[in-house]
């Protein structure tokens, strides 16, 4: 659907014409769909006013962050937020943070850092927006998912502004819940398979203490950044286990002895390419780390807050993985390395390397929650991917699968993905068929379900009706349905 | 081939907008995080890095569809690499390469800039990429330098058009001759007879007059005999060394920077900065002698089939890495008296000046509206003076401290060490 | 309403008319209008639950969920409207589960937390609990009230404890929250191996949010499942008193910005007088007097591992912290012992319920705010009282770091008698009085009950608006708990 002249020229009314565009040139530059127009708005006045335009007009829009990934319908007003980067406040004393969606997350972890702070970081890379819900290297001692929010600013799919929490009543940012019933039970943000209808123009993140320097001390030239020291109290290790059990059982001690910064329960090929600086180079890295490991492991940032807390930390976590039969991957002790790993899980959240550098693409089935449980769930999925390995179709990480446990393991993680070439039509293939299957497993097998737009009714039926109740949720919210579902925005 | 090699590479795109901001190791803050002068002043993603392969992607595949938008898109851009050095901190990709293959397209398919035409066609009436006042040669009067045409010297000094035949920089050809006279090294300049190297005509899309260029500045060093060219405009110094190199016309020419060839006569003791500058400043990192300015990689092969975008042989990307940013610090360094201070943004993930990519000419608003954010950035290290090396940053940037009525000085490297060695 | 048709429905054993125990249910301590119930209904599972609503939309007859017993506070119980049933959820008492290595437990509305801290003790592990609770507290009450909870490390989200829920709403639809939704029964994912923790989902939504707070508007819970925490094997108390509040506050931020501590309050000089004070005594005045204006109480604690190098290490740590702010840790508060404080903090309240000891009744106001605020707020209070005429000195004051160190509910305890009408009276105004001024300087009433949440969610009424939306999908008929919150 195109704008008429006369409706185009509300939307220019609102942004002025530098900031609405409807010419064919961009629009492959925002994914592969028509857009009806892509305006940038400058902050929530105008957001309402675009949302209200579409109300009036009945033309569906979609707001984006950086834009990662998203998939859209031909037709739609895409909001590209980028003109939203605000970092309104950080308040140190209350421990959170305000920002507009197009803030980074390296923005405000640099600014964080400088102020002995930090704050979740999502699997995304900290090349996304800061106020988005969902998972990362810093779980374990940075909670995940929706828990980081606060208050939140939101322009209704009706085009109402409200203001959760504390920010409704009393203008501050600091609680997003009440009075009353709590509108976070929809204020969710951002993650697959929906999102909350409307567009969040400005929230208030939990932010975290940070023990470690101002800033990394970062020597040598991209990509070849190294730390020219370990900061002080801090340390980096990568312990493989025997089997899976005995990591889990690892891993329990540890989100139960709350000793651990950071836990990320990567496989070696997953170190690998975030050591190394191409796709020769992580092959070797990972073929030489698989001969090294005993099996199944998971990578720990130590990070005390005194010298004390720092030794006491040291000596728990050897406890645990000497308990469990754990070993050290001794490569990954050298200083040089060990400060490559650390500052790329705390400050990039390692993404790219990992995901989209080897093939082009990944498909991945992300679990969030029961981390014991997907675990064994995700031992079956990865086994399913080894004649895909065998046959060249995905790139070979041993069929492992990563995660970690949130909130120190009371909650958890659990990913798998398959690396391929998407130019490839029969790995392509192969990829979906894997994913299809392994994802009907855990659903028949009742250990998760994968929720995806237009997925069958069976599964909305086994899991309290949960979409019945949401798709009444967005008819009310948004009665003239234009903000459609589909995809996250990062 | 043109942009059909690159396929491969803008299908690896993953829209993940690293290259709109510095590596994200290197964000110091909510300020200089970004790095694309581009996306940053026109907000629309098609305007970054990513956008542009994305649109090269798709248009390979569905035909290209020449509209006004995308004629702005393609020539408000600096081509300045900051893109390309933060998408291949993690990526194997080329970045800027289908980005200067998409302009040349663009030109082969007669969808040029007018402000670009008029610059060429001065290149091909004058052989010049600035306007002609006078003689290439006239900023030499009185110096008593070596003609290279016609004595034999070690050493040709290139001169580059801006620096030749702009009166408010000519004095950086005389520093840089009066430096080199002070070491005592054998050189000489073609004078006259100097051709424009052509970079700017490639970075504009002007690959076939480019190329006419190289041609010709190629027979003209190989008139002289050198083994050696100094240069003193960064741009003339890639241009020489890394594009003519691509275009297998280099050989095994020795071209060196300046600011490169200082540090190395420095070490041989036929320099010594001696005089006491007492000068805080902070250091610009041209882009094409820093992330740009790294040795041309020859490679051809295929992508291996598989999984992997890997390919046989093994691609070696030029990731902003090997370029020259420690050498000009260290002549700084070597100057008693100067104190150098970074700014956020340095080394590979500089802040370009503005003028790249012809938007000096196509934009010059665009231009300066870049100028004056780096000119910010330097004031905010303290510094009394912004230090680079390359005549057309220096151009840029004081029009830009004028305009703003910063305080901030501009000096090229050359000014502070021919100063110094006085 | 029909009595018989009640019967009927739900079973004569469950059903209630007795007029003196509809009479205990038409009001309790606060300053609630006194409305008798009609009938009484005490189901004993959830699928008499499910009849009861199907009743009450049958019949549109108003429901009244409780699940503590009394004495009750905030009125929230007491019906707004006549003709109400109450369904006292008290009989349902199942702990259903306790899992150590998966810190969770589940139980029934019925269950008091003098029922579950032993169970889950017993499995090693613990409550994060409200401060001393009163014996007849419904654990899931207190969670679905988003009461405060005394370790604010652990309170990672304010939703927590709360894990899972199983609720029937208004509409008599039954919903599960978060991992508990599904694939498949509760009993299904148990046969794999899950347990009902993940709060999140299924999907966008995350309704537990929803439930929590709402005071029984949208539906009853038949069950929560909550996160535990693992049991120390060696714990410290200390007690840091002081008449600079915001020295307090400042030590505060420290120890749980690190995560050194887990208890952790503040109390003033008449809370922790009138918890400590022995009644029979009536030695009120004279440890209220000993004590500093100001009380921090926090534990540090060991676990599995080396525990006392770990408590060592922390209060090495936190020791410099304090002498950083030129204050000193101890043991012992006006003769009240660390330990003391400790070991009743873990535990329900002894009868009688400390906040009635004073006086035999207390008016609570209760907000979040932030640390730049919380003075302010509280002088501001005290200015009140004394206007009043009730002595600032004695308004008990309980600040709870929420959070972990987001923000703080403070809450004054206002005793009187209730059998004076003219305390009564000056009470209640000062309460009304106070929220007033209290909402003018910034503070966050989160969890309105009674007369003033009207008043308190006037204010927002782009929120009101959405909770309306809320309202009419989840109970349409308007049948749970009426006239409460802003429904």
């Amino acid at each position: 659907m195109t704008l008429s002249k006369e409706v185009y020229a509300e939307f220019e009314d609102v942004v002025g014409p530098e900031f609405i565009c409807n010419d064919p040139a961009i629009m492959p530059s925002y994914y592969a769909t028509e857009f009806a127009a892509v305006i940038l708005p400058e902050n929530t006045a105008q957001v309402q006013a675009i949302v209200k335009l579409c109300n009036k007009h009945k033309v569906s829009f979609r707001p984006v962050c950086t834009g990662w990934t998203g998939k859209f319908q031909a037709g739609v007003v895409l909001l590209d937020l980028r003109r939203m980067n605000r970092i309104i406040e950080i308040n140190e004393k209350n421990m959170y943070a305000v920002v507009e969606p197009y803030v980074i997350t390296a923005q405000l972890q640099a600014e964080l850092m400088k102020r002995g702070l930090h704050l979740n970081v999502k699997g995304a890379g900290t090349n996304c927006s800061a106020m988005l819900r969902g998972h990362g290297h810093l779980d374990q001692s940075t909670g995940g998912d929706d828990r980081n929010h606060l208050a939140i600013e939101w322009v209704t799919p009706a085009g109402n502004i409200v203001r959760s929490g504390s920010l409704g009543s009393s203008d501050e940012w600091f609680c997003g819940d009440g009075p009353g019933p709590s509108l976070r039970s929809i204020l969710t943000s951002a993650t697959p398979p929906g999102v909350t209808p409307g567009v969040f123009t400005r929230a208030a993140m939990k932010i975290y203490h940070w023990p470690g320097p101002t800033k990394f001390p970062i020597v040598g030239n991209s990509p070849n950044y190294a730390l020219s020291e370990i900061p002080a109290n801090f340390m980096t290790r990568y312990y493989s286990f025997p089997t899976m059990e005995k990591m889990w059982q690892a891993e329990l001690k540890i989100g139960e002895s709350e000793i651990s910064f950071e836990l990320m329960g990567f496989n070696v090929a997953m170190v690998a390419a975030n050591i190394t600086t191409s796709n020769e180079e992580e092959e070797a890295a990972f073929k030489r780390l698989s001969k090294e490991v005993q099996g199944p492991g998971f990578l720990i940032i130590l990070a005390g807050n005194s010298a004390a807390d720092f030794e006491y930390k040291k000596r728990v976590l050897n406890h645990i993985v000497n308990a469990a039969g754990g070993k050290s991957l001794a490569s990954l002790e050298d200083p040089r390395t060990e400060g490559i790993l650390m500052c790329q899980c705390i400050r990039i959240s390692a993404s790219i390397r990992e995901t989209f550098r080897p093939g082009g693409a990944f498909s991945s089935i992300p679990v969030m929650g029961q981390r014991d449980l997907t675990i064994k769930w995700a031992i079956g999925a990865g086994k399913a991917k080894e004649p895909l390995i065998e046959k060249g179709l995905i790139v070979d990480d041993g069929g492992a699968s990563f995660g970690w446990g949130v909130e120190q393991g009371h909650l958890g993680k659990t990913e798998i993905f398959c690396k391929f070439d998407p130019q490839n039509a029969v790995a392509k293939q192969a990829v979906q068929a894997w994913h299809d299957e392994q994802s009907a497993r855990a659903f028949k097998e009742r250990y998760f379900a994968l929720l995806s737009p237009g997925q069958p009714e069976e599964i909305g039926k086994a899991l309290s009706n949960y979409h019945v109740w949401w798709n009444k949720l967005q008819k009310e919210l948004d009665p003239n349905r234009v903000s459609p579902e589909g995809g996250a925005l990062v | 081939m043109g942009l059909e090699q690159y396929k491969g590479d803008m299908d690896m795109c993953c829209r993940c907008s690293t290259c709109k901001f510095v590596p994200m190791q290197q964000v110091s803050g909510f300020q200089y995080a970004n790095v694309c002068p581009s996306i940053s002043k026109y907000d629309f993603h098609s305007y970054s890095g990513g956008g542009r392969l994305n649109i090269g992607a798709s248009m390979l595949k569905n035909g290209f569809n020449y509209t006004h938008k995308l004629l702005d898109i393609v020539y408000n851009c600096q081509m300045c690499g900051a893109c390309g050095v933060s998408c291949n901190y993690a990526m194997d990709m080329e970045v800027m390469a289908p980005i200067t293959e998409f302009r040349i397209k663009c030109v082969k398919d007669g969808k040029t800039h007018p402000a670009l035409d008029k610059i060429i066609a001065g290149l091909r009436k004058n052989d010049s990429m600035v306007p002609v006042t006078g003689k290439r040669g006239d900023w030499a009067a009185g110096l008593n330098l070596k003609d290279a045409t016609k004595e034999k010297v070690d050493v040709l000094y290139y001169v580059g058009c801006l620096t030749s035949y702009d009166k408010k920089l000519q004095k950086l050809a005389r520093s840089t001759a009066k430096i080199l006279q002070k070491a005592g090294v054998d050189f000489g300049i073609a004078g006259d007879a100097e051709t424009s190297s052509g970079g700017a005509a490639y970075e504009m899309g002007y690959e076939q007059d480019a190329l006419d260029q190289a041609k010709k500045t190629m027979a003209l060093i190989k008139q002289t005999g050198v083994k050696t060219v100094v240069a003193s405009g960064a741009e003339d110094y890639q241009a020489i060394k890394v594009l003519y190199d691509k275009f297998k016309l280099k050989g095994d020419l020795k071209v060196l920077h300046i600011a490169q060839y200082i540090p190395q006569l420095i070490k041989e003791g036929k320099l010594e900065p001696k005089k006491n500058l007492e000068l805080a400043v902070t250091y610009h990192d041209p882009c094409h002698l820093g992330r740009l300015g790294e040795p041309w990689v020859h490679w051809e092969g295929k992508k291996v089939p598989g999984d992997r975008f890997v390919f046989d042989p093994p691609k070696v990307y030029r990731r902003g890495t090997h370029g020259i940013y420690q050498q000009p610090r260290d002549v700084l360094k070597s100057i008693p008296g100067v104190k150098l201070t970074e700014m956020p943004r340095n080394k590979e993930y500089a802040w370009c000046c503005g003028a790249g990519g012809g938007v000096c000419d196509s934009n010059p608003e665009f231009a300066q509206w870049t100028a004056k954010e780096r000119i910010e950035e330097a004031e905010s290290t303290g510094a009394e003076a912004l230090v680079t090396a390359c005549p057309k940053c220096e151009k840029t940037f004081s029009a830009a401290i004028e305009a703003n009525g910063s305080r901030l000085k501009v000096y090229d490297i050359v000014e502070l060490v021919e100063q110094a060695i006085e | 309403m029909e009595q018989a048709a009640l019967v009927n429905a739900i079973g004569s054993g469950r059903v209630s008319h007795d007029p003196a125990e509809l009479e205990s249910y038409s009001s309790d301590v606060s300053f609630a209008n006194r409305v008798r119930p009609a009938s009484l209904v005490k189901p004993r599972t959830t699928d008499e639950v499910h009849r009861i609503l199907k009743f009450a939309n049958e019949t549109k007859t108003p429901l009244v969920p409780v699940s503590s017993g009394a004495p009750h506070f905030r009125g929230d119980t007491v019906p707004s409207v006549g003709g109400a049933l109450i369904v006292d959820m008290s009989g349902m008492k199942k702990i259903l589960m306790v899992d150590r290595d998966r810190r969770v437990a589940m139980c029934e509305p019925g269950v008091t937390f003098g029922e579950l801290i032993p169970a889950a003790q017993k499995a090693g592990l613990r409550l994060n609990m409200p401060l001393l609770p009163r014996a007849s507290k419904s654990v899931i009450g207190s969670i679905l009230e988003r009461e405060p909870v005394v370790m604010p490390k652990y309170q990672w989200d304010i939703s927590d404890p709360l894990a899972c829920a199983e609720i029937i709403f208004g509409t008599g639809d039954e919903f599960r929250t978060g991992q508990a939704a599904g694939p498949g029964t509760v009993a299904e994912q148990r046969a794999v191996g899950g347990v009902q923790k993940a709060p999140y989902g299924p999907g966008t939504a995350s309704l537990h949010r929803l439930i929590q707070g709402a005071q029984g508007t949208l539906g009853i819970v038949t069950w929560v499942s909550m996160r535990c925490e693992i049991l120390p094997s060696l714990e410290e108390p200390f007690v840091v008193g002081s008449c600079d509040l915001d020295q307090l506050l400042e030590l505060t931020h420290w120890l749980i910005r690190q995560r050194m501590v887990n208890e952790c309050f503040i109390l003033n000089n008449a809370n922790l007088a009138t918890i400590f004070a022995n009644p029979a005594a009536a030695d009120y005045r004279s440890l209220k007097a000993a004590l500093p204006t100001w009380t921090l109480f926090y534990t540090v604690a060991g676990g599995e591992y080396f525990p006392e190098e770990r408590v060592g290490s922390q209060i090495k740590d936190i020791t410099e912290i304090a002498q950083r702010l030129g204050i000193e840790a101890v043991r012992t508060v006006g003769g009240i012992s660390a330990n003391e404080i400790m070991k009743t903090v873990q535990q329900p309240c002894a009868n009688p319920y400390w906040k009635l000891r004073p006086r035999g009744a207390s008016q609570d106001i209760f907000f979040m705010t932030i640390r730049e605020k919380l003075e302010g707020q509280i002088a501001g209070m005290a200015a009140q009282a004394d206007r009043s005429g009730y002595a600032a000195a004695d308004v008990g004051v309980y600040i709870q770091p929420a959070v972990q160190g987001t923000s703080f509910h403070c809450e004054f305890n206002l005793f009187y008698d209730p059998g004076n009408a003219k305390e009564r009276n000056r009470v209640r105004e000062l309460t009304s009085s106070a929220t007033k001024s209290l909402l003018a300087g910034g503070a966050f009433f989160s969890r309105p009950y009674g007369d003033d949440a009207r008043m308190i969610l006037n204010r927002d009424a782009a929120s009101v608006e959405v909770l309306h939306t809320f309202k009419k999908i989840f109970d349409p008929n308007n049948v749970m708990n009426p006239g409460k919150v802003c429904f």
